[in-house]
């Protein structure tokens, strides 16, 4: 496989993962930029191209809501979930526990 | 601070972002480029200066990359039509191919005799230019659905496909019998619509009389066969509408084929059609003369006076009478589609 095939694979499993991981940081309010820190400090490193228009989908979705709040004499918009989106976090950790030990499975047998 | 470097940049995003949301989305990218300047300010223990703004303009990209991705991947013929685009290509093809080779049938048949490789190259030229001219004409049709269909909000998953509801086979016995779509009367219409659109369009010389092919047969002498047109200016004034008319047609026929009935949507579209055609027909009998030919022209040609009369009456009111034709056709057909949509909805 050469490095860029290698590199779009990453990309769309990262792809499906990072709805999980943004939804999974906003039970509590968060602008975009600290979201962004607070994903890095768990390892997982998210550029802005990729998370504004996703925190904006998932508005649209209504798993999120937002808000403009002036602070420090500029605005910030907070995101944090819905009551959609608070519903449905825990039934998609669980999908993702599912897949991650089927994963483990399958991977185990292939190896 | 230098913020003129800011405002740039944020108003180089927003110009390339919808008028709806620019506002916001500029808004939230400077409040976000602010946060990490002061990030950076703060790990550096230095100010914020021009040259931490160039790096982290830098790092947040190139505004049309940046507006691109709030865009979402946006097509001129999107994957719900380029199905029917491509069904609709081959057909055209097909059909246009048909009708050069007929054309150039033509072309070679009125020079016998001068049969020369000019004919061959103004044949295969033609043809270019109608394959060319037709799939532009698609193209834009569908590029025109496909705005449409964003512009009306077609709801669009995650995957980018439509939100459908979910298929029930059982929907397969509701399908009634004024509903579904005849394919013969369907594909028939689709043949003809494309045969009207490149005749028409491309090969108008090929509608009128060679009055002096008769004598060219009996004496070979072929260099005096000439075409007397048929049709006027005034004709092909409508032939753009009537274009347009015939393209509409094609598609609802294509999506008639795909979805195998009618629905009330496409009957009203299909009242459109009629409606549009029925106004066409009414403009062209109370506009100017749709005939080219005139007395004069035709005496020259055929240099019998009586019968160059009864020709031009014949040729006016056969005219007069094919509008007519059309507009009381055109009309029964909306009653009966009408009629087909009450029984079609018991």
């Amino acid at each position: 496989m050469t490095n860029e095939s290698f590199e779009n694979v990453i990309l769309e499993l990262r792809r499906g993962m990072i709805v999980l991981a943004v939804l999974s940081q906003l039970n509590s309010e968060q602008y975009g930029y600290s979201l962004i820190n607070s994903l890095k400090e768990h390892g997982l490193e998210i550029d802005q191209g990729t998370l504004y228009p996703l925190l904006r989908r998932l508005e649209s979705q209504e798993l999120l809501q937002s808000n403009w709040r002036i602070e420090a004499d500029r605005p910030r918009r907070y995101y944090v979930l819905s009551d959609e989106g608070r519903t449905l976090l825990p039934r998609l950790r669980k999908e993702w526990t599912g897949i991650v030990s089927m994963m483990n499975k399958l991977l185990k047998e292939g190896a | 601070m230098s913020t003129n470097l800011i405002d740039s940049y944020v108003s180089e995003v927003g110009r390339r972002l919808p008028r709806k949301t620019h506002t916001d989305i500029e808004a939230e990218i400077r409040s976000t480029l602010q946060d990490m300047l002061e990030e950076r300010s703060q790990k550096t223990g230095n100010p914020i200066n021009d040259e931490m703004i160039l790096e982290v303009l830098k790092e947040y990209g190139a505004p049309e990359k940046v507006a691109a991705t709030y865009q979402g991947e946006r097509y001129l013929i999107g994957p719900r039509l380029y199905p029917i685009f491509m069904l609709v290509l081959r057909i055209v093809l097909m059909v246009t191919g048909v009708l050069a080779a007929i054309g150039l049938g033509i072309a070679v048949s009125q020079t016998l005799g001068h049969y020369s490789a000019e004919t061959i190259i103004k044949a295969i030229a033609n043809f270019a230019t109608s394959i060319m001219t037709a799939l532009g004409n698609i193209v834009f049709i569908f590029a025109i659905l496909e705005w449409a269909l964003f512009r009306a909000g077609v709801k669009i998953d995650v995957k980018g496909m439509p939100k459908v509801k979910e298929w029930d086979p059982r929907s397969l016995t509701k399908v009634s019998s004024p509903n579904q779509v005849k394919m013969g009367e369907t594909i028939m219409e689709i043949v003809g619509c494309f045969a009207a659109i490149v005749i028409f369009n491309f090969y108008p010389q090929i509608i009128g009389f060679t009055p002096s092919l008769n004598g060219a047969l009996l004496n070979g002498n072929w260099s005096s066969v000439t075409l007397v047109p048929l049709l006027s200016e005034a004709f092909f004034y409508y032939v753009p509408f009537l274009t347009m008319v015939w393209i509409s047609t094609i598609i609802l026929n294509i999506v008639l084929l795909r979805m195998g009935r009618w629905t009330t949507i496409s009957r009203v579209f299909a009242i459109g059609l009629k409606v549009i055609n029925i106004i066409i027909a009414a403009a062209m009998l109370a506009g100017p003369s749709l005939i080219a030919v005139t007395n004069l022209s035709l005496a020259s040609a055929f240099g019998n006076a009586d019968g160059v009369r009864i020709l031009m009456t014949m040729i006016t009111q056969g005219v007069i009478v094919a509008l007519w034709l059309a507009i009381v056709a055109g009309s029964i057909d909306i009653i009966r589609i009408i009629y087909r949509t009450i029984e079609g909805s018991k």
